[in-house]
């Protein structure tokens, strides 16, 4: 057993900061949709605290970014191209996710500083990262002052079509909220992920794999 | 035209020897590889190589004594040591034995390509006066020089993700049924045969 550091301190920052700041949202956004039947908050301070954090986390999202830009980490956000072993390495993964994990089965993936996630990891933070967090900040500061972003609102299709991508979005990211601390919890002891995205080490079972040059 | 520069990897880990030729070949680069000290010394007994890249912890002889052995031998050829994890008191004798870089594990395809391209003797201005004498820092370890094409490539491939990501997703279940199909044409077939 020996520790690999995978998430380096702007990556573990931008995470928990934007975990913290996902829930105020969510928490808040579904305050100011439901302001009719709902009244924890006021509807105005509810506003408020929404647009706040809002422009805290597109702020915050720009280390993460940042990050991975300027460094060669930047590699464990590139795509695999080629799909025949993308699909095996999806498949299995699903397996051993679905039925494997159950049996007690080895993981297939193994992390490397290089290659931290596996098939299905890569590709939703890929999504999740690059191109649905990004779009939920720009619907939502489009819907942050409509008049004064009346083109481009426009340009997206109307007010109604950013307001619905806003909302679908937060439905996805109200599901992902669950989902992804659950499957966070699946390393080889429940909370050694979430001490890995804490302290940047990520225990590893077996010899480090010795290269990702593949 | 350029001839090939040959490369010798020394490493018991056959797969490191794989990567290196993965990234190399057809770079202007030919990888050959030994699993241990002596039958590193043996190839570069027989042949010339323009540079040699050894781990550390083999089984028989270390890493640090293949390359006083070539350094001895052969002063004017650059040795590259692939350290593990933590090693400074390695790096020291290392040093001592006058190698030209190293490079820490893991590695990526950049580190090898760039630490390939970097330790030829052609690309280290003065190197080969002052090769036994002043061994190089270790200026390429742990990172790697920044380089616009890399750069441009490991971005382009960043923000084209997300998108080569929702198409593996959108094809998957056209590929299931096709895989489908298949299976079913073939165990049809079969069949028909059988008759
Ligand atoms: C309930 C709150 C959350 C918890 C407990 C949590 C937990 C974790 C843990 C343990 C990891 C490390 C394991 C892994 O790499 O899969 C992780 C990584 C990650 N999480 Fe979360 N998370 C939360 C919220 C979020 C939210 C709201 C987002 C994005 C909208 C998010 C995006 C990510 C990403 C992109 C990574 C990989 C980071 C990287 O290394 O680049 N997480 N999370």
């Amino acid at each position: 057993m020996h520790k690999l550091y995978v998430h380096p301190l702007p990556v573990r920052i931008w995470h928990w900061i934007n975990a913290l700041g996902f829930i105020a949202l969510i928490l808040s956004g579904v305050q100011i949709r439901y302001s009719d039947i709902l009244a924890v908050l006021p509807f105005g301070l509810a506003v408020q605290l929404h647009n706040a954090i809002g422009f805290a986390l597109i702020g915050n999202y720009f280390i993460w970014l940042l990050f991975y830009l300027f460094t060669d980490k930047i590699k464990v956000y590139h795509p695999d191209l080629n799909p025949a072993r993308y699909y095996r390495d999806s498949l299995r993964q699903a397996a051993f996710y679905g039925y494997g994990i159950f049996k007690g089965r080895p993981n297939p993936h193994h992390v490397s500083v290089y290659r931290k996630f596996n098939a299905l990891q890569s590709i939703t933070y890929q999504i999740i990262m690059i191109l649905l967090v990004p779009l939920q900040f720009y619907t939502g500061l489009l819907l942050w002052d409509v008049n004064g972003f009346a083109g481009s609102i426009e340009l997206f299709g109307g007010v109604r079509m950013v307001s619905t991508v806003h909302v679908l979005l937060f439905i996805f990211f109200s599901a992902f909220i669950f989902i992804h601390p659950y499957l966070a919890s699946l390393g080889h002891t429940p909370t050694a992920h979430f001490k890995a995205m804490i302290t940047g080490y990520e225990e590893v079972e077996e010899e480090p794999v010795k290269d990702v040059a593949r | 035209m350029t001839t090939l520069k040959k490369i010798l990897v020394v490493d018991d880990d056959p797969v490191v020897g794989k990567s290196f030729d993965r990234v190399l070949s057809g770079k202007g680069y030919a990888v050959i590889t030994a699993r241990d000290g002596q039958e590193a010394l043996d190839k570069l007994a027989r042949e010339d190589y323009d540079a040699v890249f050894t781990d550390i912890k083999m089984p028989g002889m270390s890493g640090i004594e293949v390359a006083a052995r070539v350094k001895t031998t052969r002063p004017w050829l650059p040795v590259v040591i692939v350290t593990g994890y933590g090693s400074d008191a390695n790096e020291a004798a290392a040093r001592k034995a006058g190698v030209a870089a190293f490079l820490r594990k893991p590695l990526s395809p950049e580190m090898i390509e760039d630490s390939a391209h970097a330790v030829m003797p052609e690309n280290r201005p003065g190197a080969a006066a002052t090769a036994v004498a002043s061994p190089m820092p270790a200026a390429l370890a742990p990172g790697v020089p920044w380089r616009v094409g890399t750069f441009a490539r490991n971005v382009g491939l960043f923000f084209a993700a997300p998108f080569i990501g929702l198409a593996y997703v959108i094809a998957l279940p056209f590929i299931g049924l096709g895989m489908l199909a298949w299976r079913g044409y073939q165990a049809l077939a079969k069949r028909e045969q059988a008759k």
